[in-house]
């Protein structure tokens, strides 16, 4: 047996590498990740990010599904005949779950920071406000995008997997692929934007994310209505300002048919070039918006 | 010999200046939070004093490069503090106010928040732990935040504003809200800080007892101007009274310490001496012996930091 001393060799300078504000962005970042996904926290903050990530699967995993049982039952094509949905109806169905995600996962990002007052302390760090909230927006965006992309994929591999011809299918429906990730980022970057945006003017999670959930369930029936009362252009521009629907359109424009939620939004008549620039302008202005707001911030 | 990380100048017969302001002013509107404000700062335990409202936080917001100056410059560690952002990461900040996330555990908060001040993920950690053994929080380490006493809570607010071994280090209020055992703790830590991690120290107080027992020198903010720069003894010295209570005769007595060149000011029953030095109690003896008044009490003492700002004022 030997024995051995113990030694406390008191402080230590630090004479290593600084990697200055890149890390700490890539830092803000990653934080972000962890905490819209509750990683790194206890149980609670896990419920609902997971939940979301996994209703938003299991609505792929039942499309797929059921596409593929029909195709066992009914032949090659039966599918497709018999209307089931598919990628171009996906963000259509689950829209409303993504944003009610985005209503609850965005607020974490930034509340809880000003609620704490840990902002002031990355204020003071090699960071400017607006590396903060661009890692933080970057963060939020990148699980979206997850939760969006994911369920498609499922439901591509589904699809595929369950055709009887899985080569024939890939062959046949591989530029869904692309269109289902472009229309994805579309729906992320416009969920993603607005929460963090609805999210900047708050310090309670709560009160955002409410708002937020109020503001994309209520402009639905509520725009509905006034767009068929007002009738024709007026109408169809009242129509527009369905919070819900203003990507599914550019989702629409991107596969090329009406999805099932916008064929009764007037606003479909409109040009492509109108919906898809309506979509930037709610993306693009919170966003500058957003930057403006934290630019300058100072604890 | 240039230090190159920092670009702070040192020779090995002056002391390094980590920080400077000259001649800053900065107005908000039509009210002036400084006014032609200089000093500089070297190594050690810097304390700057003033009460709500004097500057003192406009000041440090500016030499972290958060403010820009009306006229004037601020330079921190050898770099125009309002240009650049990458200084930051050799500057350590300490709010007075909440700054700390409830859920996640010290060593998490503080691994994040040395990366997020340049460090790469592995030293990130190592430092973390480090930091936090030297607070005395090695053992807490793994618990989450929202569970610490206060004491504790202010201790990893030192941790984080130490864990990416800055070169100097802003506190503010770093006793604020601590019984009297947690205060000797952090004063403990802040001497230690410079002391044995040889990092400098700004800190911002309104306790004079706190000052005195760990600075070495002081910097008084009053209304936007500076009333005082330099050394804690000398600050002591001249704002040390001797205060002097007689059963009788005082009116006698004043008389004769006033024929003796004394400074003396009736103060309630007693009698305050101004500047007091090693004559004058031999003034007061011999006054004492004159006047054959009957002395109560003798005992030195300071001046309460509201009557420091009143004199500088005028």
């Amino acid at each position: 047996m030997t024995s051995g001393t113990v030694f406390d060799i008191g402080y230590q300078n630090y004479h290593g590498v600084r990697e200055g504000r890149s890390r700490g962005r890539l830092a803000v970042y990653k934080d972000g990740l962890r905490a819209a996904l509750g990683l790194g926290r206890g149980g609670r903050a896990k419920i609902l990010p997971w939940f979301f990530i996994g209703v938003l699967s299991a609505i792929g995993l039942v499309m797929a599904l059921v596409a593929g049982a029909a195709e066992r039952l009914g032949g090659p094509g039966s599918a497709e005949r018999a209307h089931i949905p598919t990628h171009s109806d996906f963000y259509g169905i689950a829209s409303i779950i993504l944003f009610v995600f985005a209503a609850v996962v965005g607020p974490e990002l930034l509340c809880r920071d000003k609620r704490d007052g840990v902002i002031n302390l990355y204020l003071v760090r090699p960071l400017t406000g607006a590396d903060y909230i661009l890692g933080r927006w970057l963060a939020l965006l990148t699980v979206m995008v997850l939760a969006a992309w994911l369920p498609q994929i499922i439901l591509f591999l589904g699809l595929s997997g369950g055709d009887p011809l899985p080569m024939e299918y890939l062959k046949a429906h591989w530029w869904d692929v692309p269109r289902f990730l472009t229309a994805g980022l579309v729906m992320s970057l416009y969920a993603t934007t607005i929460a963090l945006l609805t999210a900047s003017f708050t310090s309670r999670r709560a009160y955002a994310s409410v708002f937020l959930v109020g503001l994309f369930v209520i402009t639905t029936p509520f725009t509905a209505g006034l767009a068929q009362e007002m009738k024709g252009s007026a109408g169809e521009w009242m129509s527009m300002f369905n919070l819900t629907n203003i990507p599914v359109h550019v989702n629409d424009i991107i596969f090329g048919e009406i999805s099932e939620i916008t064929s009764e939004a007037p606003a479909r008549k409109l040009a492509s070039w109108i919906l898809a620039s309506w979509c930037a302008a709610w993306t693009i202005i919170p966003a500058t918006i957003l930057w403006a707001r934290y630019r300058r911030l100072a604890p | 010999m240039l230090e190159a990380s920092t670009g702070v100048r040192v020779t090995a017969t002056e002391q390094r200046v980590l920080l400077s302001v000259d001649h800053l002013t900065k107005k908000y509107g039509d009210v002036t939070a400084l006014d032609d404000v200089s000093f500089s700062i070297t190594d050690g335990i810097t304390a700057i004093l003033g009460e709500n409202g004097a500057g003192k936080s406009t000041a440090i917001k500016i030499l972290l490069g958060l403010l820009q100056p009306t006229s004037g410059t601020a330079t921190i560690l050898g770099h125009d503090a309002s240009s650049s952002v990458e200084t930051r990461a050799r500057v350590g900040y300490m709010p007075e106010h909440d700054c700390l996330p409830s859920l996640i555990s010290a060593a998490e908060f503080l691994t994040h928040m040395a990366e997020v001040s340049g460090l790469p993920p592995s030293m990130a950690r190592t430092r973390a732990a480090d930091t936090l053994r030297h607070a005395g929080l090695f053992e807490e380490r793994y618990r989450a935040i929202g569970g610490y006493s206060t004491g504790m809570k202010q201790r990893v607010k030192l941790c984080q504003a130490l864990v990416h071994d800055p070169a100097f280090v802003f506190l503010d209020e770093p006793t604020a809200g601590l019984d009297p055992a947690g205060r000797e703790e952090m004063l403990a830590l802040i001497r230690k800080t410079h002391r044995e991690f040889g990092i400098s120290v700004l800190f911002s107080s309104h306790l004079m007892a706190d000052v005195e027992r760990t600075c070495d020198r002081i910097i008084v903010i009053q209304g936007g101007h500076l009333v005082h720069s330099g050394e804690v003894s000398q600050f002591t010295k001249d704002t040390e009274t001797v205060f002097i209570e007689v059963d009788a005769n005082r009116e006698e007595l004043v008389t004769a310490l006033r024929e003796r060149g004394v400074v003396v000011t009736p103060d309630g029953g007693g009698l305050t001496i101004e500047g007091p030095d090693v004559s004058v109690y031999d003034h007061v003896r011999d006054a004492l012996v004159q006047t054959q008044a009957p002395l109560r009490r003798m005992a030195p003492r300071r001046r309460a930091l509201t009557e420091l700002f009143e004199r500088g004022e005028k």
